[in-house]
């Protein structure tokens, strides 16, 4: 039985016309976590925060900038660095709701019943959380305008930065989506992640304590950490396959747990 | 269709579903009724996919639920025992949030139809935060029959509506029942004899029992028990039965609100006649008198609690003798 016509259907009687073969169901997920971002005050106070907290210092950074000599007035990449030292602020209350709340409201029992894989599911989040952070980023470059009119930025190494901030911020996003897999607790999941990025950030710093005792593994240290990927490569523009590949595997490692965390936690439930 | 062959879900020691087979047909309502905690959301979940089995098979609509999870879960309508849903959504929203991601292309006009199909069409837009809990349930109702599944599972649906909620939610499980191949769960006995063609009894883990309520009735009462109800003392009445040839045992069953329970001796032997001729014999007046499950109520009680009223009979048998003995030796 069909019914193509766009006649009212009679009351109480289903038309057994279920058209299948729509879009992939990730991207489902991602449209509505993206429109609950942008429907929610926090993500407007999280862009104001950020925003304002830049701008001071951008406004420090600049007077004291045109106080030296003009060539100074070059750097394009110290707006999204200092984007990516806040983001264990920011990542870990974009994401701590993501998958803590479906866990505790029980959406997740409905969900995982659906045709639908739990990596499909975990894509769909993680990439509307990646956007939101693009958007945030975007926002940044009001900067390098500001810089555009008063001097002359390195392109290449604006957009090496920018390239980095993005990587990165996707990279410490996936990591902070294991927190919200693990409990059902929000302020855990943000507390965790906070923690688990600064401590990635801060690799190099531990790293130094090492160095004397244990050269070998302080190096490796430095290479698990964050910052050795992007404060002093692509942050000054200078781009590097393997630093792009650290935040790529990251994001793919950190999604694939993310994923096996959510296939256990349901088979026992 | 649905086919459960020796389901088994443990958790660590604990084992929640044991064994349990039956089967669902479809064009019925197949009644899962058991006590709180018996093991029926957990059977649920694993029959939708939510969870796999320990050990045992389960077929949905031919697609084996561990196997092939995706073909199964295209097939089943689920809602699931606390009806979760997303608060800030509108009804319509969710409705196409859930079929977008089941990939139905004409999801908007599939929303519109079960909404209309679960008498919702007119709160379409309103946020699910603003619906009473019985419009609630007829969302995640919708959010089941959205793509049309041969199979439904329905978790405990009309728990925690007000009483016309619950006979409009019976009128439309029947109603689903006839074109599909319908599962639902619940405590409630009544409820099952009432909506259900085929009722499994399940209680910790265990099926006790499968049949139409007919059918469980009429097994009950072939060489089953007899309820009696006197006037006056039961006490009294019971020792009068016991005393009868044919009479294994009569015990007062506080279950059963002070009614005699009777034991035949045999399997075939019907003592109805003497024990009426006997009782009012007596000058006791006798109030009621049939076999004791003739309302699934009863029939459950009798299944799931056949141990423990055998133990209190037990131990009534043996005060019994005790009394006997000490009145011998007085």
């Amino acid at each position: 039985m069909s019914v193509m016509t766009d006649q009212p259907h009679q009351s109480h009687v289903l038309s057994q016309d279920v058209k299948m073969g729509g879009s992939a169901p990730f991207w489902a997920v991602f449209k509505r976590e993206l429109g609950l971002y942008f429907r929610s005050p926090v993500a407007y106070a999280i862009a104001f925060a950020m925003l304002f907290f830049l701008g001071v210092l951008f406004n420090g950074y600049l007077s004291q900038a045109l106080n030296a000599q003009a060539g100074v007035i070059a750097d394009a990449g110290y707006m999204p660095f200092l984007l990516t030292f806040l983001l264990f602020l920011i990542a870990p209350l974009l994401t701590m709701r993501l998958l803590a709340e479906e866990a505790r409201e029980g959406t997740l029992e409905v969900l995982m019943t659906l045709p639908m894989h739990e990596g499909q599911f975990i894509i769909g989040k993680f990439l509307a959380a990646w956007a939101y952070y693009t958007v945030l980023l975007l926002l940044t470059l009001v900067h390098f305008f500001v810089l555009q009119s008063l001097g002359t930025p390195d392109l290449g190494q604006t957009f090496g930065a920018y390239l980095g901030a993005w990587l990165y911020g996707g990279a410490v996003i996936a990591v902070c989506m294991i927190w919200t897999a693990v409990t059902e607790d929000q302020i855990i999941a943000a507390f965790l992640s906070a923690a688990t990025v600064l401590v990635l950030y801060l690799a190099d710093v531990a790293a130094l304590f090492i160095t004397n005792t244990n050269p070998q593994l302080a190096e490796f240290v430095r290479e698990l950490g964050l910052s050795a990927h992007y404060g002093s490569t692509m942050s000054a523009g200078i781009i590097r396959l393997e630093d792009i590949l650290y935040f790529v595997f990251m994001i793919i490692g950190a999604l694939f747990i993310t994923t096996r965390i959510v296939e256990t936690r349901r088979w026992r439930a | 269709m649905i086919e459960v062959e020796n389901l088994t879900k443990r958790y660590g020691e604990v084992a929640a579903v044991k064994g349990v087979s039956f089967t669902a047909q479809p064009g019925q309502v197949t009644g899962f009724l058991g006590p709180n905690g018996a093991g029926k959301t957990t059977t649920m979940r694993m029959l939708t996919g939510y969870m796999p089995p320990t050990s045992g098979s389960a077929k949905v609509a031919g697609f084996d639920v561990f196997d092939q999870s995706m073909q199964v879960r295209q097939r089943v309508g689920y809602l699931a025992e606390s009806v979760p849903l997303y608060r800030d959504m509108t009804a319509r929203g969710y409705l196409i949030y859930v079929g977008e991601i089941r990939g139905i292309r004409n999801v908007g006009r599939r929303a519109d139809e079960v909404l209309d199909r679960v008498g919702l069409i007119d709160r379409a837009h309103s946020r699910i935060r603003t619906l009473s809990k019985g419009m609630r349930q007829r969302v995640g109702l919708a959010q089941a029959l959205l793509h049309n599944p041969p199979v439904l599972i329905l978790d405990e649906p009309t728990i925690g509506l007000d009483p016309y909620q619950v006979l409009e939610l019976r009128s439309l499980v029947r109603d689903l029942g006839r074109d599909h191949t319908l599962l639902f769960s619940t405590h409630i006995l009544s409820e099952a004899e009432q909506v259900c063609d085929k009722v499994v009894i399940i209680n910790q883990g265990e099926i006790t029992a499968q049949g139409s309520p007919a059918e469980l009735r009429r097994d009950m009462a072939r060489g089953g028990r007899i309820l009696m109800r006197v006037e006056g003392d039961a006490e009294t009445a019971a020792g009068i039965v016991r005393e009868l040839p044919g009479v294994e045992s009569a015990v007062v069953d506080p279950i059963l609100d002070g009614g005699i329970v009777i034991t035949p001796s045999g399997v075939n032997s019907d003592p109805r006649t003497a024990i009426a001729e006997t009782i009012v014999g007596k000058g006791i007046k006798l109030v009621e008198l049939r076999p004791l499950a003739v309302n699934l109520e009863e029939i459950f009680l009798e299944f799931t609690r056949q141990q423990a009223v055998n133990e209190i009979a037990a131990e009534a048998d043996e005060k019994r003798k005790n009394d006997e003995s000490d009145e011998e030796s007085a």
